[in-house]
């Protein structure tokens, strides 16, 4: 028992400005071992990966590979080690062929020139080595997902890898697929390839892995054999913290008149949505990445509309097909990526303040007077407690807290009747995120509606009248004030919920 | 659920339908114009040559549009290579091997700072090669008084010579052509300018040097610029600070490569396409003078043609994903 395991990571820790991502973790894996790294969304399971694969540099810790120290400047040194990464997002080149696609960046040359015929051989045998029926002059934009899946790991093998790291490898793949590709996993660990599964999904981790290590917050949490780790185990492991107590108390009266009712609203990412928002409601909605919450954020705010169902607003139907349509019939929005999707970084507070009701004006309407004038918004934002040194500095300078209430503000102006919150709290520092919480709280108790769209569990269950939870495009639950992280993590995973028995249509 | 169909690679298929459709266009404007004599070996020779300075740096423009940047300068160093080479020779036939080292050293230079401001410096390529074009320029427009010269006699053999009644000016093209279709298709450095146009990320984690591979395409597009100046001042015996912008070799040249098939985002596309861009420009303009069309309307109907010909590459490629 002297070998030394095909990877080790000691005391691994990375920071990124605003966020602890890894905090002296250690993790290691040997050689015919599936490993896999379970964790919520930014429990620090990628970041680890793109410290392992070189993109991104420790700031502290050893990394070793067979029992070598090294470190990594540049991915193709972790490639050069035998460490082959899979990533979430796929790097292939759509327009190339299959083949060029296995070998690029190790294209055969043969007298200084392509050898294509040996790297067309070699592909076809890769593609059979994984049972992938697949013609390697194909061009790669003509397969499916599941397929170029099976085409980035024939890439890895390519480089014989010892290590291979797959990273949400099912992800975009539907059950057949999924099965196909664990069928695999399995081949390559009899060849003795030490393989790190990153997966959220219990069923496959449980069902493959040899040992699992669990991270959260940054921090590992326990690494036991798969035989010792029952699924209800893992789950506790991955969500287990307290509640904080800064969440404004639940509302008094029952919930008022339906404001917003969809049914059957379903689009290339979603499928039969029912819910409804009524007045004094703050509606969570949770779900791992790949589950569609953000999409339902997009179909309500009309950027990617639902294509069919009915959707009610204030017992109207209305279909919202643009985020300007939805901006008039009362649907505020604050998106998650604020700095992409939220804020004129470079504009003034002012400016993004009066951002909607600046757009919503008629074109004749006289700028800098009566609601658009300064006068206004520098109350309102005074009253929404927006800390600037002055509204006409640039909205970028402020700190994230600042900028999400300043977005309030618009929606505020705008007299929306609902608004839609994605990751409100995101970024943001413990004191702004309970003034958000509060302005929220009050904003539903005026008798308007919420829906929040949040990765950040406790936030949901501390916030929300009623969690309605997602999975692969569909609701598959939903859990009313006082439910657990547990009854909410067994209905995002899967494990419980109309998704598990359902067959297909 | 595998889609085995078998999928030919399209960029061969577009080139040559352009080019039939190009050709097509000829014949029939020189039948219907009753300018017959357009058809024989002359003419066609004649018209390939119409090709070959915008050949030349349309080719150089491919190779940076495909590593998924773009070359606004070329129209500036193609009248400085023309200018400096001139300038070099001053007739002499012993200054021709020496100027046009020169030349080319200028055009490696300034291709490396083209490459080395967009791939490591982060520049958007339009604006980093818009600066260094304008740079070029204005030099060339302040010092023109002190570099006047006419090329050697010897030299204009390049431009008006011949061998077997194929003129060299379209030997050097096709060779050229050749040369960059093959190290495209058959060498490491063309299939790392596909994967880094294609992809710069999934490239640098497949263990590419990406920028170098940038730089390098940058490079090779300046060469083929200079060549292009020296054809020019081969053909006009001496050069002036303009003729490159006057031809609009920059802006051309990047409609051409477009026309051809190469996608401005990169990673797709390649030399046959910008070819029959260039042959179908060059049939636009012959036919248009045959037709003795207005200059100027000559220019809208030229602005049409580029924005209907890049239109149907866009249905094609929306037809593809569905």
């Amino acid at each position: 028992m002297t070998v030394s395991p095909a990877l080790s990571m000691t005391g691994i820790s990375k920071a990124f400005p605003g966020v602890r991502a890894l905090d002296g973790v250690d993790f290691e894996c040997v050689a015919g071992e599936v490993h896999a790294i379970c964790g919520e969304n930014g429990a620090g399971k990628s970041t680890l990966m793109k410290i392992l694969g070189g993109s991104y540099r420790p700031d502290a810790g050893t990394i070793e590979v067979a029992g070598r120290a090294i470190h990594f400047t540049h991915p193709r040194q972790a490639a050069e080690m035998g460490i082959a990464i899979i990533h979430q997002e796929l790097s292939l080149l759509p327009h190339r062929s299959v083949t060029e696609n296995i070998f690029m960046g190790r294209e055969i040359v043969r007298r200084g020139f392509l050898d294509k015929a040996a790297m067309h051989r070699k592909a076809a045998l890769l593609l059979k080595r994984i049972g992938a029926e697949i013609d390697p002059r194909t061009l790669v934009s003509s397969l499916s997902i599941a397929l170029q899946q099976l085409v980035e790991i024939a890439k890895a093998l390519l480089l014989d890898a010892r290590i291979l790291v797959m990273d949400e490898p099912t992800a975009a793949l539907d059950e057949r697929d999924s099965r196909t590709l664990l069928a695999l996993v399995s081949t390559l660990r009899r060849e003795g390839v030490a393989i790190v599964y990153i997966s959220h999904r219990m069923p496959e981790v449980t069902a493959i892995a040899d040992r699992i290590t669990i991270l959260k917050d940054g921090r590992k949490v326990w690494t036991r054999r798969a035989d010792s780790a029952p699924v209800t185990e893992i789950v506790r492991a991955m969500v287990g913290r307290d509640l904080k107590e800064f969440y404004p108390p639940a509302p008094v009266s029952p919930p008022g008149k339906v404001l917003l009712a969809v049914a059957g609203g379903n689009n290339a990412a979603l499928d039969e949505i029912a819910f409804e928002v009524r007045a004094g409601e703050i509606i969570g909605v949770a779900g791992l990445e790949d589950s569609g919450k953000g999409a339902l954020a997009s179909a309500l705010v009309g950027d990617a509309p639902f294509a069919g169902g009915t959707m009610m607003l204030g017992g109207k139907p209305t279909a919202l097909r643009t985020p300007r349509q939805a901006t008039a019939a009362g649907i505020g929005y604050l998106p998650g990526d604020r700095k992409r999707e939220g804020l004129a970084l470079r504009q003034s507070v002012r400016d993004n303040a009066l951002l909607t009701l600046r757009s919503m004006a008629g074109l004749f309407t006289r700028p800098f007077k009566g609601a658009l004038g300064n006068a206004k918004i520098d109350e309102t934002l005074r009253t929404m407690d927006v800390r600037a040194a002055d509204f006409g500095q640039e909205i970028g300078t402020l700190s994230g807290g600042n900028q999400q209430k300043a977005i309030i503000v618009r929606w505020l102006e705008q007299a929306s009747q609902i608004l839609v919150f994605v990751e409100p709290t995101r970024g943001i520092d413990i004191a702004a995120k309970a003034a958000i919480y509060e302005t929220m709280r009050s904003f539903a108790d005026s008798g308007r509606g919420i829906v929040v769209v949040s990765s950040d569990m406790p936030e949901l269950i501390g916030i929300a009248d009623r969690v309605i939870v997602m999975h692969q495009g569909r609701i598959s639950g939903s859990v009313a004030r006082g439910a657990g992280e547990e009854d909410i993590m067994n209905l995002a995973l899967g494990l419980s919920g109309p998704a598990l028995g359902r067959t297909v249509a | 659920m595998s889609q085995s169909a078998v999928k030919l690679n399209v960029g061969m298929p577009v080139a040559l339908l352009l080019a039939l459709m190009s050709i097509g266009l000829f014949v029939v404007v020189a039948l219907s114009t009753g300018e017959t004599a357009q058809l024989s070996w002359q003419g066609a020779t004649g018209l390939l040559q119409r090709m070959v300075a915008l050949g030349l740096v349309a080719l150089g423009q491919t190779f940076v549009i495909l590593v998924g940047s773009i070359d606004l300068s070329v129209a500036a160093l193609i009248s400085a290579v023309a200018v400096l080479a001139s300038h070099l020779m001053q007739g002499d036939p012993a200054m021709i091997v020496p100027a046009v080292i020169a030349c080319l050293g200028l055009c490696a230079i300034v291709g490396f700072v083209n490459g080395a401001l967009v791939a490591y410096g982060g520049i958007n390529p339009l604006i980093a090669t818009l600066g260094t074009g304008l740079i070029i320029q204005g030099v060339l427009a302040a010092s023109f008084g002190a570099l006047q010269g006419t090329v050697a006699r010897e030299f204009q053999i390049l431009a008006y010579g011949g061998v077997l009644g194929i003129p060299y000016p379209l030997l050097l093209l096709a060779s050229l052509s050749l040369a960059a279709a093959f190290v495209l298709d058959r060498t490491l450095f063309g299939a790392r300018i596909y994967a880094v146009g294609g992809n710069p990320d999934g490239a640098r984690l497949a263990g590419i040097r990406t920028e170098r591979v940038t730089l390098s395409a940058h490079m090779v597009a300046s060469l083929f610029a200079g060549a292009g100046g020296l054809y020019l001042a081969a053909r006009l015996q001496s050069g002036t600070p303009w003729i490159g912008r006057d031809g609009l070799y920059d802006l051309e040249s990047i409609a051409v490569t477009v026309i051809g098939g190469t996608i401005l985002a990169g990673g797709k596309g390649g030399v046959a396409g910008t070819l029959a861009g260039v042959l179908l420009f060059a049939t636009l303009d012959a036919s248009f003078n045959m037709l003795g069309i207005d200059a100027f309307l000559k220019q809208v109907l030229r602005g049409v043609i580029v924005i209907a010909a890049v239109a149907v590459h866009a249905v094609r490629a929306k037809g593809h994903v569905a």
